[in-house]
């Protein structure tokens, strides 16, 4: 009796010392293959009856996929990469063989998140690191122009993946400046707070604040000491409380939308924080994916999951004092052993829905589409594309999570996985050492919903000094079902 | 003597406790859920413990697809939240649902694999 009671107490504390003792083993740390890139479909598990192969290889960081009328594939690579890689980006057409033409080149104001060809143009969200956020018609030739821009871009996250809707509305996420609404370190280290000192979140409403500040020691070699700072404030402003930040639009950590023909964004949603996947699904609900608080900064989130979101016009959605529909009103979400976020927003605009799905913690969850019919099975199911963790930056994980394509059944949340790297553990094929997939940054159904192209972002290795994006290491693979 | 003995298995229950598991689909079949219970610990699953056990693999949390750990000890980690992991009260997740939760993660212990890799 007594031996039993002492082996079930032994059994718990078992269980309950992996988390503190062991270190965090993200899929872009330890031993990662960064001199090549080996792609081999068969080192990918699917679902029995569909098969994978790569119809492109050696791209520099795509992000989206299109098809024109003729259902030729597009391509688009998006020329910034976290790690502060600034290059041109492109549109690229997939040639029969697995050629590559360029269509069109923008400025370096990457990074471009997303292509949609509809009525005879291509759109383009261009993230806007360098200069603010914009919507981009091209040609098929070539010409560009700007038909939205303005979008407050010029931090941690960008403007987001495009959807047109059957309203003549193009539909797009925007993230927000921070990880949680206050500026900090973390902001220096991905480079922007030196590139601009005054940057913050823009919310898309006037907000009440509760008047917190956080201390640290400046990055900013022009402005050292300790600083005090508020939320939605530049660095080193601290707020009071009671203080009313004017809002405006657009702004951070929404979904917008404007006319096919340009003009100026208007707010569809808010109080997300970073809506990188955007599709409507076969009944014409608009759904995002959003990445969810990283353990970073001066306002640390632990542990909440990516969510997908059904968007409702008009309701804002908890950035940043809820996560997936829950109040930061006790000892929830503070990482273990450190405090739990307070609550920034003296009054919530109203009080948030909950999620249609939650998403593994630092999974990156971000492209998706539907299944449209039976020729590709799962009809009416959520694709996720899961660029995988970004351990230990944002945030410690025990083993690698994401790198694979999972589905959702959106009537009840349940998640499972669709296509997935073989091997006895989880993670990309750089730290797998095989042909499988990297990064999987979105997803796109060809035209006759017969087959699910994967745009796989690359090797990204987590260094010391940061992420370490591989360029040519970008892979488009096309998901088949066998006709039997 | 009775201290190594003690030191070695909790060693070995650590080893049990933190390994990873890849146990889903596509690799192994799929969890059967004509059993309600079974069907609904299956969207409790998804709820509460997805986004930390992804698909019950090691993800922010270690795997519990995997553990030989009774039942009433896993209820006891879930009621409690023992080390890093936050507690799920009644008001979350009702006993009803713990039941059906309990059900659904021993059917995910049992998955068979349907393929080689
Ligand atoms: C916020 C993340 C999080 C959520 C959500 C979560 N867990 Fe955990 N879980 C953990 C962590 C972390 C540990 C390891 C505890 C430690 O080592 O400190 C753990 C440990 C466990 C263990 C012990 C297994 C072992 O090997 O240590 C079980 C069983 C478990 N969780 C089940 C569940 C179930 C069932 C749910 C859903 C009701 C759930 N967890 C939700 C993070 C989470």
């Amino acid at each position: 009796m007594k031996n039993q009671y002492f082996l079930s107490l032994l059994i718990l504390i078992g269980l309950s010392s992996c988390y503190r003792t062991l270190s965090s083993e993200g899929g872009g740390q330890g031993d990662i293959r960064t001199d090549s890139r080996p792609v081999n479909g068969a080192d990918i598990e699917l679902p029995s009856g569909y098969t994978v192969e790569a119809v492109a290889t050696g791209l520099t960081f795509p992000t989206g996929l299109t098809f024109d009328e003729q259902g030729r594939a597009y391509v688009i690579e998006a020329g910034y990469a976290y790690g502060e890689v600034f290059l041109e980006p492109k549109l690229l057409r997939l040639d029969q063989g697995g050629g590559l033409t360029q269509v069109a080149a923008g400025q370096k104001n990457g990074p471009w998140t997303g292509v949609v060809f509809h009525n005879g143009n291509f759109y383009v969200s261009e993230g806007g690191q360098m200069e603010g956020g914009k919507i981009l018609r091209i040609t098929p030739d070539g010409a560009l122009s700007t038909i939205a821009e303005g979008m407050p871009s010029l931090g941690d996250h960008h403007t987001d993946a495009l959807a047109v809707g059957s309203d003549g509305f193009i539909y797009f996420g925007q993230g927000t400046a921070t990880n949680s609404a206050v500026v900090g370190t973390d902001n220096a280290d991905f480079g922007w707070l030196k590139r601009f000192p005054d940057y913050h979140d823009v919310p898309c409403d006037d907000i009440t604040l509760t008047g917190q500040n956080f201390t640290t020691d400046s990055p900013l070699p022009d402005n050292p000491g300790k600083k005090s700072t508020g939320a939605y404030s530049p660095y080193g402003t601290p707020t009071t409380i009671g203080q009313v930040i004017k809002g405006r639009v657009p702004c951070s950590g929404a979904v917008m939308r404007v006319p096919l023909e340009g003009g100026k964004p208007e707010l569809v949603a808010w109080g997300f924080r970073n809506p990188f996947g955007i599709a409507f699904a076969p009944d014409g609900k608009l759904y995002v994916t959003d990445n969810s608080y990283d353990e970073r900064g001066s306002r640390p989130v632990w542990g909440t999951g990516d969510y997908l979101w059904q968007v409702q016009s008009g309701t804002w959605y908890g950035w940043p004092d809820y996560s997936g529909g829950l109040a930061f009103d006790g000892e929830k979400f503070g990482k273990p052993g450190g405090v739990a976020p307070k609550p920034l927003l003296a009054r919530h605009p109203n009080k948030p829905p909950r999620p249609t799905a939650t998403l593994g913690v630092h999974s990156s969850s971000n492209g998706m589409d539907f299944s449209r019919g039976d020729s590709f099975g799962y009809q009416g199911q959520a694709f996720i594309a899961q660029f995988g963790d970004m351990a230990p930056n944002a945030g410690k994980v025990l083993d690698p999570v994401g790198f694979k394509v999972v589905r959702v059944d959106v009537s009840n949340g349940i998640i499972t996985d669709f296509a997935v790297n073989k091997g006895k553990e989880n993670g990309p094929a750089s730290k797998l050492k095989h042909g499988g997939l990297e990064r999987p940054m979105a997803v796109k159904f060809s035209p006759d919903g017969q087959s699910l192209y994967i745009v796989d972002f690359g090797v990204m290795q987590m260094t010391e000094q940061g992420p370490a994006p591989q360029q040519k290491t970008g892979v488009v693979w096309k998901v088949s079902r066998n006709n039997n | 003597m009775r201290l190594r003995y003690t030191l070695l298995l909790f060693g070995l229950l650590f080893t049990v406790a933190c390994g990873t598991a890849k146990r889903g689909e596509p690799t192994y079949a799929p969890i059967p859920t004509s059993e309600p219970a079974i069907a609904q610990g299956e969207v409790v699953f998804n709820t509460y413990c997805q986004p930390c056990h992804p698909g019950g693999e090691t993800g922010l949390g270690p795997a519990i697809n995997d553990k030989p750990a009774p039942g009433f000890v896993i209820r006891f980690q879930i009621r409690n939240g023992l080390g890093a992991m936050p507690a799920f009260k009644k008001e979350v997740i009702s006993p009803e649902k713990l039941d059906d939760l309990l059900a659904y993660i021993k059917a995910q212990r049992k998955a068979k694999k349907v393929k080689a890799s």
